[in-house]
């Protein structure tokens, strides 16, 4: 076995903080990206933009950004104090970077795949009596299916890259907040190149299975 | 029902304002004349600047009194032109889609789904994919789910237009089966008079989004007006028909009108007695002052001229054979006749000028 049991603990960790930070962002990412896609409401481009932001901004400001809203000092991250919630520098604030570095792609992704519903479908099941609720889970998200696996695979992979604001956030903490990324970073600062490239070839896998079958499911899912 | 809206559209504002009590009633023009859009602003699938829809007393939009059901409640079953059928469920999930809101609604008379599914012949098709089924079945399925939701009325979007579906599968047939079995109201769009003569009772003319002319179709697609509108449309008759015996040797099948004038049209393996339409344009019939003799053509009918009407050097001439023909001539045809109302005439027609509808 080639494994050490650091690298299993890492592997792991990583990989469930990902999913449970894809499982977090699905709802929201599936109900904006229908907002997005099927109305109009105030302040809808400029929504879209903030939710866009983390895409393009340097990923390490989006963590400044996220520490100063979760640090003790904020309000936010003051009250959640009191309760007994502390985000920084433990695995929730991993999840929480992962959280929003992500959510552009999953909404980006769903809402195109919604958009490609074809509207008059909607409409025609209105006619028959469908309310909109009904209309959603049995017309529209069915067929947008597809674009939606894929975006929540593409989220969880870009969840899985994710440094910047995972180092700012969560810190770099063997056992408690390192992830596959933050490890590799780790080894190869203190010279430790094998166990470098060890989870270089897990995360290279990991990246290809989870990019291929998104891409997979995009190409076979336009046929629909 | 009572119809008024006013929709601001890209190229031209839709205005419509009338009432008319029909069964089936056809909104006839060109494409691009506002007629989805008007079908859409009836269902409640686009907004209505100005206006009002009533159906059998029952308002469904008044600017004026801030009302504006929505489609889930407007009780208007939509077979759009290409059907829309759900292409993730089976036939029988697309058939049952509606009939929930149908069960409990009972405004209209039963209608069993048993009953639909065979008066459409789509009985078979209940368990396959929707991709898996052919044009003309995809439109008679979504015929089975609009009127499985037991609507009030139902519109129809050019259900003749898709250009895929082959002669034998025409839902021709079928739309006149539904208007003789379920006595749904309908609203029917087409561009193509043959249909309106088959089907409806009343026609609306619509051009550029107004209203030109409406009225019962013999009468309505005859004013001058309407036969502007009529320049490149194919102009054609339409006659109800029995049977009387066909021969496939002779290439012809004799069959009776309902005046009990007979006409060769070309050979058809339906049984003697059964009912059928048959359509001959009226580019395609000749006029003789003269009963012809040593010509190929099967039909020679006499009769009377009934009117002409003129427009752009053609001429438009009724003329009483039994039935009501219309022939269309150049204004030189008419003059060289000497063709007036009251002349006796013949008309000539080849066997292979009918064609069955």
């Amino acid at each position: 076995m080639i494994f050490s049991p650091e690298t299993w603990q890492i592997t792991i960790f990583s990989l469930a903080v990902g999913v449970a930070s894809t499982l977090l962002i699905l709802p929201f990412g599936i109900v904006l990206a229908w907002l997005f896609a099927r109305k109009e409401w105030p302040l809808k481009s400029a929504i879209e933009t903030v939710v866009l932001l983390p895409l393009v901004m340097p990923p390490v400001s989006t963590g400044l950004v996220l520490l100063k809203i979760f640090g003790r000092r904020s309000p936010l991250g003051q009250w959640l104090y009191e309760r007994g919630i502390e985000i920084v520098f433990n695995w929730k604030g991993v999840l929480i970077a992962m959280s929003v570095m992500s959510f552009p792609l999953l909404v980006r992704s769903v809402r195109t795949s919604f958009t490609e519903v074809n509207l008059r479908l909607e409409q025609i099941a209105a006619t028959l009596g469908a309310s909109p609720l009904r209309i959603f889970f049995v017309v529209t998200i069915p067929l947008a299916y597809k674009g939606i696996v894929a975006g929540a695979l593409l989220a969880f992979s870009r969840a899985l890259g994710e440094f910047g604001a995972t180092i700012l956030l969560a810190g770099n903490i063997p056992g408690q907040t390192q992830t596959l990324s933050l490890a590799i970073y780790n080894f190869v600062q203190l010279g430790k190149d094998p166990e470098a490239y060890v989870l270089l070839g897990i995360t290279v896998a990991l990246a290809f299975m989870f990019v291929w079958s998104s891409e997979w499911l995009l190409r076979t899912g336009k046929k629909l | 029902m009572r119809l008024r809206c006013h929709i601001p559209l890209a190229n031209f504002d839709l205005d419509i304002d009338t009432s008319f009590e029909s069964r089936i009633t056809a909104f006839f023009g060109p494409s691009g004349s506002g007629k989805t859009t008007l079908l859409d602003a009836i269902a409640g699938l686009r907004a209505i600047a100005d206006g009002e829809i009533e159906i059998g007393g029952r308002t469904l939009f008044s600017s004026a009194r801030k009302i504006n059901l929505p489609p889930q409640q407007r009780g208007i079953g939509y077979v759009p032109q290409e059907g829309a059928l759900f292409p993730h469920l089976s036939v029988r999930k697309n058939i049952l889609f509606g009939a929930e809101r149908g069960a409990d609604a009972g405004n209209s008379k039963r209608i069993g789904v048993n009953y639909v599914l065979d008066v459409l012949e789509i009985t078979h098709l209940l368990s396959r994919p929707v991709t898996k089924i052919s044009g003309g079945e995809a439109q008679r399925v979504a015929l089975a789910r609009a009127i499985l939701s037991r609507p009030q009325l139902l519109l129809l979007d050019e259900p003749l237009a898709a250009l895929d579906i082959g002669l034998k599968e025409r839902i021709l047939p079928y739309l006149a089966r539904v208007r003789d079995e379920f006595s749904i109201p309908m609203i029917y769009v087409t561009h193509n008079v043959t249909e309106v003569l088959t089907l409806a009772d009343w026609v609306l003319m619509i051009r550029q989004g107004k209203l030109i002319t409406q009225g019962v179709p013999k009468e309505a697609l005859r004013s001058v007006s309407a036969i502007s509108q009529l320049a490149d449309e194919q102009l054609e008759n339409v006659l109800t028909a029995t049977f009387i015996e066909s021969s496939l040797e002779a290439g012809r099948s004799r069959v009776r009108l309902g005046s009990g004038v007979e006409l060769f049209v070309p050979y058809s393996s339906r049984p003697n007695d059964s009912l059928c339409q048959f359509g001959v344009s009226a580019d395609d019939i000749l006029i003789a002052t003269q009963r012809p003799a040593g010509i190929s053509a099967a039909n020679v009918l006499p009769g009377i001229v009934g009117g002409i009407e003129r427009f752009n050097g053609e001429a438009l001439l009724t003329v009483q054979a039994g039935d009501e023909f219309v022939v269309r001539l150049t204004s030189s045809a008419v003059a060289r006749l000497e063709l007036k109302e009251k002349l006796p005439v013949f008309l000539i027609i080849k066997t292979r000028s009918f064609r069955l509808l």
